[in-house]
């Protein structure tokens, strides 16, 4: 037999609480600590930006030392520099960020519809939009805070080493945070829409992977029978990548600017819709 | 404590009311919500949440008129227990009752330590810091019972709390619904299709049946107005004209011996009396049958003499 407390003090002031978002995000990130798959990842993500800051250096040192300076000539023909090398801080990220999005992201409503904690949520004073704007919040926020050190660090380490005449741009973070800023919320949304669809955490990175190759199969088919370039903004993959290139100036080969300002918002504003669909409180039946 | 006036609810896409004209008031206390599957028990439940404006009428939960701008802060001074388990398998009961009662309003630090006094409360001591997914049943309801209570709710709405209990898990759960109103003064609705568990717990009643009222009121009350079952003892067996007659009181369960089990037309005991002198027979006692719960259920489901097939 248990031994009860006498009674139960009252609970404190209601008004001290952070906003139900904030809460839900923090409760999502308290999840994604536990499921410990962040070890793969973040060896993965640190070992390409230790490589980013390795090339910074190495430029640097060869641009120094005239010691170096056949070596210097080799680096040229094999290293990019310019508008480029600004892009491409933030590329080779790109395939293993849509892995981490698709298996983070696609459980994250998911894992909610198999609990069945929706309607409970909704029983607090939480609203539809601010459990969307949660979900949209952190699957939007985790890949932008795994591109931040990428675009910061390495801007960072060129200032420290050559001032404004280092291979990374002075203004480059001003160019590579919106770009990055988009490719984040393009692939939350994307994530979130997603998840909403599958019953099921796995599902969910399913139904991640299964839009993000499916579309770019059928924009390439498209593109390949018909010619028509601008149909490769359906890819989301394309999309994300040509951010940081269209930002810095450098013209991307398959994604111009308009079909990017489209595609992009066609993919944020559908997969939004579908998740604020798939997550209102009718379909979240008590 | 809730009080609606015609109210009703329909769902956008299904032309019937799921709710048809309610009116009712209850006081501060245990209410328990009877019916059968698909009676509106639920959508009442949702109406009274705010998840759903009527469609017509008007109503309040705690002073605060339904389907209107306040219902988020209304549902931080509701608690609601779902039947299913809403339960997030992957966090401890610890974790998750804090959880439950930041997204109420508590602050992180109030919540963490709000948690383990409500935890402490249902009866999970240090089972609180292992994940729910190795939970026994009455261990999982104990939890969805703490998060409703987390916030100290002026109000609770419990939806099938002893589902899958064993009789000791049923015993324990219903003893602390009684401790959640006695102790906090929290009022309770305690949806439940067993009936037993009502019985035991409740003072006011509830009965919908396809979203209509049938009957309601304090459980006296209801009892003693639908009861109409009795027992007449007559001082001489009555002769055969006189039995015949008896139909004029109601429907005849069982005679033996001069004895007669009768479920009255109205329920007026006295009219048993006028019903002897105008036949010229002595009846010596009446004796009312106290009617169980499921037996004043059937009847207000399924009005009309007999209805409970003389149980």
């Amino acid at each position: 037999m248990p031994i009860y407390a006498p009674t139960l003090p009252p609970a404190p002031d209601l008004r001290h609480g952070h906003p139900p978002a904030v809460v839900l995000m923090r409760f999502d990130l308290t999840r994604l600590w536990r499921q410990k798959i962040g070890r793969f990842f973040g060896f993965a993500f640190l070992a390409m930006l230790l490589w980013k800051i390795a090339r910074i250096y190495v430029d640097h040192l060869l641009n120094t030392n005239q010691a170096f300076k056949p070596m210097q000539d080799f680096a040229k023909t094999i290293l990019t520099q310019g508008a480029a090398f600004q892009a491409d801080l933030l590329n080779p990220a790109s395939y293993l960020l849509w892995f981490l999005v698709a298996l983070v992201g696609g459980g994250l409503v998911a894992r909610d519809t198999l609990y069945r904690v929706r309607p409970l949520m909704y029983a607090h004073p939480v609203a539809p939009r601010d459990y969307l704007l949660a979900k949209l919040g952190f699957a939007s926020a985790l890949p932008f805070a795994i591109l931040l050190p990428f675009a910061i660090l390495p801007w960072l380490m060129s200032l420290l080493l050559a001032g404004l005449n280092g291979p990374v741009w002075a203004t480059a973070p001003l160019r590579l945070l919106p770009a990055m800023a988009l490719s984040s919320v393009l692939m939350g949304s994307l994530a979130v829409g997603a998840s909403s669809m599958a019953s099921t955490p796995r599902a969910g990175i399913g139904w991640v992977l299964g839009l993000v190759l499916g579309a770019g199969t059928l924009a390439s088919m498209i593109h390949h029978l018909t010619g028509f370039r601008g149909i490769d903004a359906l890819n989301p993959v394309l999309l994300a990548e040509a951010w940081p290139q269209l930002l810095v100036g450098v013209d991307h080969p398959l994604v111009a600017w308009v079909p990017a300002l489209v595609g992009t918002a066609a993919h944020i504003g559908l997969w939004t819709f579908v998740a604020a669909k798939r997550t209102k409180p009718s379909e979240a039946v008590i | 404590m809730i009080a609606f006036e015609n109210l009703e609810v329909r769902y956008p896409a299904t032309p019937v009311s799921a709710l048809k004209g309610l009116s009712l008031r209850l006081e501060r206390g245990i209410v328990g919500l009877l019916g059968p599957n698909g009676s509106g028990k639920s959508t009442l439940l949702k109406a009274l949440l705010g998840l759903l404006t009527p469609s017509r009428g008007s109503g309040t939960v705690l002073g605060v008129p339904l389907g209107g701008a306040e219902a988020a802060r209304l549902r931080a001074r509701i608690g609601y227990m779902p039947e299913y388990d809403a339960l997030i398998e992957d966090a401890s009961a610890y974790e998750q009752v804090a959880f439950w009662g930041e997204l109420s309003g508590l602050a992180p630090e109030a919540a963490r330590d709000r948690a383990h006094e409500v935890l402490y409360f249902v009866g999970l001591d240090e089972a609180r810091y292992r994940p729910v997914s190795g939970y026994s049943t009455g261990m999982r309801q104990r939890v969805k019972l703490a998060q409703a209570l987390v916030h100290s709710p002026e109000l609770i709405f419990l939806d099938e709390p002893t589902n899958g209990l064993d009789p000791d898990g049923r015993r324990r759960m219903l003893d602390l619904v009684l401790r959640v109103h006695a102790e906090l003064g929290t009022g309770v609705i305690l949806a439940s299709h067993l009936l037993g568990d009502v019985e035991r717990v409740a003072d006011q009643l509830v009965i919908l049946d396809q979203g209509q009222i049938k009957a309601a009121g304090s459980m006296a009350g209801l009892r003693k107005a639908l009861a109409r079952r009795v027992e007449l003892r007559f001082l001489d067996p009555l002769d055969a004209a006189q039995e015949a007659a008896l139909a004029e009181l109601g429907a005849v369960l069982e005679a033996r011996n001069g004895l007669y089990d009768l479920e009255l037309t109205e329920a007026d005991p006295t009219a048993t009396f006028r019903w002897a002198q105008a036949q010229g027979a002595t009846l010596v006692q009446v004796t009312p049958r106290h009617d169980r719960l499921d037996e004043v259920l059937l009847r207000a489901l399924h009005p009309g003499p007999a209805a409970d097939g003389g149980n």
